[in-house]
């Protein structure tokens, strides 16, 4: 499939090198660049923490943490920095500078020899996604508490951080990255879709490299933080973009890259194989996205006394349909159409499971088109609360920037359900051109790659039309 | 240490304690030159006015900073004084001031209607 | 010969899921019984370009209680008069109006008003705009204005291209 074009536009194998401009290679080869941002969001983020702490149980729409996680962070997260440049947000993340510098001893310098604490390997049956599918869905139990409480939203951070930096001390350099931190699961997934990547250049040069120092870490940095190797990966989910393999690499064999969206989807390999957990992600985040929806831009005032714990059988109820609704129901339609794929194609070899993997997969750029809607339903509304809180921070009568009483005005809201309708559109788009790649990854011939993905396709017109009701019908 | 890993050092070290540090500080000393009392405005369910009672002494000039800690709108009246805020929204903060010129217990209340229990949020100011 | 059967089974299955798309949607499947007053307006003349009915005047009382509108969901036709009465039951509460960009406050015992002209289609969120709780900024309802056409031509597209591409798939020669 050389010549394989998306939309018959772009040729999948098409990348724009932006490390061959100068300028950026010699960012990426700095070892202020991850650093100084880091520490910029550092010092953000115990601003977030002390307004979270003195906000305590007070209105979230005028406190900082609040706004700036919940409206700003979240928001950029999900319309820019996913979307845009995979784990660009794991890249300036501040929760882990703790443990970093508690294993390095340093913040800036290259530490030489073993890494500090404990270093022990995360065991391999957890190593998937599957706990951070947990966690993040356990954490959204919570959504009603932590996106309007500022304390709330402390007691949060304040968990995250505590337990990278105990995490750090335990186990090997990223592992709480890897496996446990609550955002990181989500950014793994669709990253899959971003428009960037980090990838070697020239694998004949890998290829001849011993020790690879990309994976070993050498004099200028350290190695894969991530545990990746540098040399032959091939999919964003799990690469940091922390910029280490640009300072070890010797032969400056490491790009960064622009790429057609969602070429991360058709990758299948041994050592980065598609698999449950992943797909589970992908039901999950489509599930919390419409439970969401429901609760937080619905009208219905039932579904939010559940979700803000009026009654504790409304809470409890809410909690069990949430878990039933994501663990279950979601996936057992899917599988459903799994199924009738599996019929429509005629094909009785491929077995069952490898279809419903394969194809949940499609589910990713639709997943992140719904939430790149429902993100637009938070900001528009409500992105004026920012310019109060940057002047007040602390709701203390405070008014640096001379910008504390600007009222709250919506923006753009006349336009809010075209908007969600036609990001919807195009991100779906982009699910069912890959949709028949996937078809024809499962299926060995033509004919039941076209017969196999005509349920998919279905399923994917429904999903999209569901969500089209939700934001405007 | 490499002065650049001074210099990285320095950075996290104005990032966290510094930060709070100077968070704090400017804050205490802004009140202790601004204001003679900090009242909290909350609904009677969650905890009413904080304090409830307010000592000045008589003749002084009296700044109050009052704080809407709660997730609803208050108001703020002294009548004997003339001194009224006709609504301080959640989270936010409202400054009133006046010359404590008679001495006696003067009533201040909510003027605003913020919960099932509005009309207990009174409290008492006395000057002496 | 059952490549054909299976193509036209899927055609059938997605011509009926646009006809599925064209009944009115269930935000609007009962005719709002929140509206009290319906009357035929005295001046014929108020715009309706679409809409077969003629412009009528409808009242709304809409109760606003943390966090909830009743009615949550309010259906008016294009042209139609619309007036609210916005009243409390517990604190104060606001509701601003999207795409109109009109809004009233209601403290209890003292209620809020809006009139205006639903000229503009579509669905449009209305929300409360008094910090009322810790909700507030999720305390929102709808207003549908019938005939809601960007809702039926999105869906209306997004079928298109799901037939473009079955088109596209069941051509493809390789
Ligand atoms: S995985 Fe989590 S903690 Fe790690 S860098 Fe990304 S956001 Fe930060
Ligand atoms: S491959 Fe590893 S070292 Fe390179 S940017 Fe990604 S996480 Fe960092
Ligand atoms: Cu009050
Ligand atoms: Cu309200």
């Amino acid at each position: 499939m050389s010549e394989d074009k998306l939309f018959g536009l772009i040729d999948l194998n098409f990348r724009f090198e932006l490390t061959k401009f100068k300028l950026v290679r010699a960012l990426c080869k700095s070892r202020w660049l991850p650093l100084l941002l880091i520490l910029f969001n550092l010092f953000i983020f115990v601003i977030i923490l002390l307004a979270g702490l003195f906000g305590g149980y007070s209105a979230g729409n005028y406190n900082f943490g609040i706004m700036m996680v919940w409206i700003l962070w979240w928001v950029l997260l999900i319309l820019m920095l996913v979307p845009g440049f995979a784990r660009m947000w794991c890249l300036m993340c501040p929760f882990p500078i703790f443990s970093d510098w508690a294993q390095r001893g340093k913040l800036f310098e290259v530490r030489q020899g073993k890494l500090g604490g404990l270093n022990l390997k995360w065991p391999k049956r957890l190593s998937s996604m599957w706990v951070l599918n947990l966690a993040f869905l356990a954490t959204t139990f919570f959504s009603g508490f932590f996106t309007v409480r500022p304390f709330a939203t402390f007691i949060l951070l304040g968990i995250i951080i505590l337990v990278a930096f105990l995490t750090g001390l335990v186990f090997q350099k990223r592992t709480f990255c890897l496996y446990l931190c609550p955002v990181s699961g989500f950014q793994g997934l669709y990253s899959q879709f971003a428009t960037a990547e980090v990838r070697r250049k020239d694998p004949e040069i890998c290829k001849k490299h011993t020790p690879k120092t990309c994976f070993v870490g050498n004099e200028k940095g350290y190695g894969c933080p991530w545990l990746r190797t540098p040399f032959d990966f091939a999919k964003n989910t799990y690469c940091g973009l922390c910029l280490e393999c640009f300072k070890t690499c010797p032969h400056d064999n490491m790009a960064l890259n622009l790429r057609p969206p969602g070429v991360d989807l058709l990758v299948d390999t041994k050592r980065e194989p598609r698999g449950l957990d992943e797909a589970y992600k992908a039901f999950i985040m489509l599930g919390i996205a419409i439970v969401f929806y429901l609760a937080f831009q619905g009208p219905w005032g039932v579904i939010k006394d559940m979700v803000r714990a009026t009654t504790l059988e409304g809470y409890l109820g809410y909690i069990t349909f949430h878990t039933v609704f994501n663990l279950l129901i979601i996936p057992g339609i899917f599988f459903l159409f799994a199924y009738l794929s599996k019929l429509f194609s005629g094909n009785k070899e491929v077995p069952l499971k490898k279809i419903f993997t394969n194809f949940s997969y499609t589910l990713v750029p639709l997943g992140l088109g719904v939430w790149i809607g429902f993100s637009l339903g938070i900001i528009l509304p409500n992105g004026s609360y920012l310019l109060h809180i940057l002047s007040d921070p602390f709701a203390w009568g405070w008014n640096l920037f001379g910008t504390a009483h600007f009222p709250w005005t919506p923006v753009l809201t006349h336009l809010l359900g075209y908007l969600q309708g036609a990001t919807l559109i195009v991100f779906y788009l982009f699910s069912i051109a890959y949709g028949f790649r996937s078809s024809r990854q499962t299926y060995p011939d033509l004919p039941q790659a076209r017969r196999g993905w005509i349920p998919m396709l279905g399923l994917l017109t429904l999903i999209t039309t569901a969500f089209l009701w939700l934001f405007m019908g | 240490m490499s002065r650049k890993e001074i210099i990285a050092v320095i950075l996290f070290i104005l990032a966290t304690v510094i930060t709070i540090a100077g968070v704090v500080g400017v804050e205490a000393y802004r009140r202790r030159e601004l204001y003679t009392v900090e009242l909290t405005a909350r609904a009677p369910e969650h905890g009413n006015w904080y304090p409830q009672e307010i000592t000045v002494p008589l003749g002084e000039e009296v700044r109050i900073l009052i704080r809407n800690i709660d997730t609803v709108s208050h108001g703020f009246a002294l009548p004997d004084f003339e001194v009224a805020v006709p609504e301080i929204k959640a989270g936010q903060v409202a400054v009133v001031q006046f010359v404590a010129n008679k001495s006696g217990t003067f009533p201040f209340l909510c003027t605003v209607w913020c919960a099932g229990r509005h009309m207990e949020m009174r409290g008492e100011l006395i000057v002496e | 010969m059952k490549n054909k059967i299976i193509v036209m089974l899927s055609l059938g299955g997605l011509f009926i899921l646009l006809i599925l798309a064209g009944l009115p949607s269930p935000a609007s499947a009962h005719h709002s019984p929140a509206c009290l007053i319906t009357r035929a307006k005295d001046s014929p003349k108020l715009p309706s370009p679409t809409s077969a009915q003629a412009p009528e005047e409808k009242l709304f009382e809409i109760k606003a209680r943390n966090f909830v509108f009743t009615p949550n969901v309010i259906q008016v036709n294009q042209g139609d008069l619309v007036r609210i009465r916005l009243i409390s039951e517990d604190v104060h509460h606001g509701l601003y109006l999207d795409g109109y960009e009109i809004q009233t406050s209601a403290l209890p015992g003292q209620e809020g008003t809006l009139t205006f002209v639903a000229n503009k289609t579509g669905r449009f969120t209305f929300r409360c705009s008094v910090t009322c709780g810790e909700f507030h900024p999720y305390m929102v309802g709808y207003l549908v204005v019938e005939p809601n056409s960007p809702f039926f031509i999105y869906v209306f597209l997004t079928i298109a291209l799901a037939l473009a591409n079955l088109a596209f798939v069941v051509l493809r020669r390789s």
